[in-house]
């Protein structure tokens, strides 16, 4: 996250919502501002009309945005982590074969760095399945997000003023309820559904 | 055996593509919605379908019922967030084959390719 992210994501943060409204509208010809209040990142619900929900909303998509490149940059660095000990484990191979690395001490030696290297891909593979939660929470954020739409529209038909908020994703999680947070936590549930639904077929 | 990856989340694609290549299928192409997915699929080739539910553009549901329509042989494995009863049976009445619930395991989606590619 780059500090123009930073900046945008805590204009909302304890702040009244009329201010970054302003600074949201402050035309091109005024004063350049030093430093971009708006995300490199594209806020699907960032809009024209940025009231208070309009702005939380424009907020919540910009973390799932946010989040979903800085996640990028982690699976880049764990790839990397893994293709530089692929590469160890074939010097190393390589070692083994040296005529100067005969003796079995050494061989053990060797022995013991591809555990250590076999052990290292392991969890970085372990790491990248975790990333998986980067997904989940989007897919949360944008429940949270739909709610507070029902919520603004609400408010805004029982005034009779206002802006209705932009169109949502057109498919989004039917609830946030059940989703998981441990891997295969639902696996049995889905598995006996499954199950089920294949025998009743049958039958 | 090419594989067909619809997932809007990069991370994700990225994930399931780590694990395909870990139990040996290397031989993936990308989508980031079913539209998408479709133009894929027409391109040939793809012998299987790992698909996401919840996307833009169009979402996995509506991707498995379009795919369904033109060929009802082509495996198709769902792995989504949603795992509600109704959903589940609403996914396998589209033409899913199999159903994995985010977060899954390395494992877990072993055994669902394998157990579609008998």
């Amino acid at each position: 996250m780059d500090q123009s992210e930073i900046d945008a994501l805590l204009a909302g943060g304890g702040k009244p919502p009329k201010k970054p409204k302003a600074a949201a509208k402050a035309p091109a010809a005024a004063a350049p501002a030093p430093k971009p209040a708006q995300p490199s990142a594209p806020a699907a619900g960032a809009g024209p009309h940025q009231d208070g929900a309009g702005h939380v909303i424009a907020e919540l998509d910009t973390v799932t945005a946010v989040t979903e490149r800085e996640s990028n940059k982690v699976m880049d660095q764990l790839d990397q982590i893994s293709r530089l000990v692929s590469r160890q484990q074939q010097l190393i191979t390589g070692m083994m074969q040296h005529e100067g690395a005969q003796s079995p001490g050494v061989q053990q030696a060797i022995h013991e760095v591809m555990g250590a290297g076999k052990e290292i891909q392991d969890k970085v593979f372990e790491a990248m399945d975790l990333m998986q939660f980067q997904d989940i929470t989007r897919q949360k954020l944008e429940r949270i997000v739909h709610h507070l739409r029902q919520i603004h529209d609400y408010i805004v038909e029982l005034l009779g003023t206002g802006l209705k908020s932009e169109a949502e994703r057109p498919s989004i999680s039917h609830t946030i309820a059940q989703t998981g947070t441990t891997p295969d936590e639902n696996k049995a549930h889905a598995d006996s559904v499954i199950e089920a639904f294949k025998s009743q077929k049958k039958g | 055996m090419k594989i067909l990856i619809v997932d809007d989340s990069s991370t994700m694609r990225r994930i399931i593509i780590n694990t395909l290549s870990r139990i040996g299928y290397t031989d993936v192409v990308e989508a980031e919605h079913g539209k998408s997915g479709l133009e894929k699929l027409g391109q040939g080739g793809v012998e299987m379908i790992i698909t996401d539910w919840n996307m833009p553009e169009m979402d996995g549901l509506e991707f498995v019922k379009t795919v369904r329509g033109q060929n009802a042989a082509i495996p198709i494995l769902m792995v989504t967030t949603n795992a509600a009863k109704e959903d589940i049976v609403e996914a396998l009445q589209a033409g899913v084959n199999n159903y994995v619930v985010k977060p899954f395991t390395p494992e877990t989606l072993k055994e669902k390719i394998e157990s579609l590619l008998g």
